[in-house]
């Protein structure tokens, strides 16, 4: 993931670069440190005065400087499947933040495009999510509730998540909260058999929060560490199956709401996260099939739009592909190259 | 799909109506709200800029042709282009066919094949349905519930982790049937070894046809994956799922390939 949005932001990167640099040598200033830094030492009167003159000398940045690269980025964003809206927001605040910003003569280039970048990016990312800390801290059972639209790989995530818990020396109980797909039930009861996790299921057709209900009561009664409750895909445009989440998490009351969504999902990314998390909320995000050569924009979109945190990369169909999202590292990833 | 983009287009056609030169600034703002709606529909971005160039280019550089007004002029040069853009609509040919249903992981492949299934059946066709998704736990269940529910006879062993030989099993005994559909396990363009099995499939099942299901969310990715499902295996019909949620199914229609249903108003299928 952010394979194209790493290459591709270098060449952002550069052109911004050369496009201060040219307003600089426009205003026939060189961006090298001026040779009148090399006064000699303890001399006063005018070689210090043509110091303050020049070095001290400041260059603003304008809009023009930067237009053409900027237009540039947007494409690089929207290519990498960075919502059309965030993709906005991202521009006008890089914008705000070079725009009029004074660069002092001999100060790089550089380090101004590649900070404002940097933040820019950072500001949406925000912070991770540490999963194992968070049940660490809190009474057990920790309850966790996954919600999303249908087939963004909720199920798989709770089989992995579960796996990787029990790895981590925490017993799990997983609740077979989607009741309404074919298969859904099968399905689920599989990945626990063969991951050795304990599974609390109902029918088919019956009520999710019933089911999950009784899961807690397991948990309770068992005192297992972890519940982890799987619910059936919907839409967030469907009143009835928001209701239905709503009752869910009135009954089952979550820690936590882990909104559950694709990393190669485009626009729609935005609308539907920020839906769930009116409606039900979310707490954090797991992203599945980061594996499919995904652009990672949904990412930086879901993001942006919710303010919450990711916490895992789904990378494939295995209970072993799963990874910690960690922001820092994919700033670092993405700009740690720095040539 | 593409909804918002007819109230956006009939806006910025509105600043032309009357002007008898063409002006610039207006052809500007027409493509940039074209541009808009494409792209918040998840749109290939390089097409949205070609398809934005050649708008501009032709409505400035093209002859008003007589008896047209401007307004009509650019409209019908924005509508050549995105005809252009989205290709033909396929069709469902009714008639004796064998279907091989491929796509990513989620994709909807499975709902569609029950969709299809019926489809066909209500057009008085005999059907039958072929569940290959040796992968996913609860794939046969799922399938063969969906096709009970209707009547449909389904071929499958949940068991079985050779998909080939349940394809080769399963067409002779769908031999008094009209309509086979192949239901496969999701892949994508990466994995090799998958795209190799659904290779296998279509020669030992000498597909009909050969459709591609895309989620109607699926972003910029959805042209290269088409692509190498199109090298493998010819695809010659895409589906697209999941067009009763908000997504556009810009990326789907990016896909360079023949559209040949969105089942509209289609839903998740929980029987
Ligand atoms: N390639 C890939 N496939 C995944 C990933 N996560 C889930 N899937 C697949 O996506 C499909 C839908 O997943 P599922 O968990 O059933 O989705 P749900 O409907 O949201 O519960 C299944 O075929 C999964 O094996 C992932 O990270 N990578
Ligand atoms: N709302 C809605 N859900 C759909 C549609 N098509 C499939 N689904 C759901 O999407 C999920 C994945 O579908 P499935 O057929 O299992 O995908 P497959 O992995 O490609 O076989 C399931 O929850 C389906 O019920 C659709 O057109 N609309
Ligand atoms: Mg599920
Ligand atoms: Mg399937």
């Amino acid at each position: 993931m952010f394979e194209k949005l790493k290459s591709r932001l270098k060449e952002v990167r550069n052109k911004l670069d050369s496009g201060i640099n040219e307003a600089a040598t426009r205003e026939g200033q060189p961006a090298e440190v001026p040779a009148a830094e090399k006064r000699p030492a303890g001399s006063t009167g005018l070689v210090d005065r043509v110091k303050v003159l020049i070095v001290d000398r400041e260059l603003v940045i304008s809009e023009s400087d930067i237009s053409e690269a900027l237009s540039e980025l947007e494409i690089v964003l929207l290519e990498n499947d960075v919502a059309f809206p965030v993709t906005e927001e991202i521009i006008a605040n890089l914008v705000k933040e070079l725009v009029g910003k004074r660069r002092k003569i001999g100060e790089p280039v550089d380090a101004i495009v590649l900070s404002a970048l940097k933040k820019a990016l950072g500001d949406v990312l925000g912070e991770g999510f540490d999963i194992i800390n968070y049940i660490k801290t809190h009474e057990h059972p920790v309850k966790i509730l996954f919600t999303g639209v249908n087939g963004t790989g909720k199920t798989t995530t709770v089989a992995k998540i579960g796996y990787f818990l029990k790895k981590n020396g925490f017993s799990v109980v997983i609740g077979a909260g989607d009741t309404f797909r074919a298969g859904a039930i099968e399905q689920i009861d599989v990945h626990a058999q063969r991951i050795g996790i304990k599974i609390i299921q109902h029918q088919q057709g019956g009520d999710p929060s019933a089911v999950l209900f009784d899961t807690v009561q397991y948990a309770v009664a068992h005192n297992v560490d972890v519940v982890l409750a799987d619910t059936a895909g919907r839409f967030h445009n469907r009143a009835n199956l928001m209701n239905q989440l709503e009752k869910i998490r009135r009954v089952m009351k979550p820690d936590l709401i882990v909104y559950v969504d694709e990393a190669v999902a485009g626009n729609d990314a935005v609308i539907r996260a920020d839906e769930f998390e009116k409606t039900v909320g979310a707490d954090a995000v797991v992203l599945t099939k980061a594996d499919m050569d995904p652009r990672g924009g949904a990412a930086i979109s879901i993001a942006h739009t919710i303010g919450k945190p990711l916490m895992f990369l789904g990378t494939g169909q295995g209970y072993d592909d799963i990874s910690p999202f960690s922001p820092e590292k994919v700033i670092e990833e993405l700009f740690g190259d720095v040539a | 799909m593409l909804d918002k983009l007819g109230s956006s287009l009939k806006d910025a056609l509105k600043k032309l109506a009357g002007k008898t030169v063409v002006d610039r600034a207006a052809v500007e703002e027409l493509v940039k709200d074209l541009q808009r709606a494409l792209l918040q529909s998840d749109v290939n971005v390089k097409l949205v800029m070609g398809l934005s160039n050649a708008i501009k280019k032709r409505s400035l550089e093209e002859e008003l042709p007589k008896g047209v007004n401007v307004r009509e002029h650019v409209l019908r040069i924005v509508y050549q282009e995105l005809v252009n853009l989205m290709g033909d609509g396929g069709e469902v040919k009714l008639g004796a066919q064998t279907i091989l249903m491929a796509g990513l992981q989620g994709s909807g492949k499975t709902t569609t094949t029950a969709k299809l299934a019926r489809y066909f059946q209500r057009k008085g066709l005999r059907v039958g349905v072929i569940c290959a998704d040796t992968f996913r736990p609860g794939a046969y269940e799922q399938i063969s519930t969906l096709c009970s529910k209707i009547n449909i006879p389904c071929f499958g062993d949940p068991k079985e982790k050779d998909a080939l030989k349940l394809v080769r099993d399963g067409l002779p005994s769908m031999s008094g049937l009209e309509v086979v559909i192949i239901d496969t396990q999701g892949r994508h363009a990466l994995e090799n070894d998958l795209i190799q099995e659904i290779i296998d499939i279509n020669t030992i099942s000498k597909a009909t046809h050969r459709w591609l299901v895309i989620d109607a969310a699926l972003g910029q990715q959805a042209s290269e994956q088409a692509r190498r499902f199109h090298e493998a295996i010819a695809i010659d019909g895409v589906i697209i799922t999941k067009m009763d949620g908000t997504a556009k199914g810009g990326g789907a229609l990016s896909a360079g390939l023949t559209l040949t249903a969105s089942f509209p108003g289609s839903s998740a299928w929980g029987i």
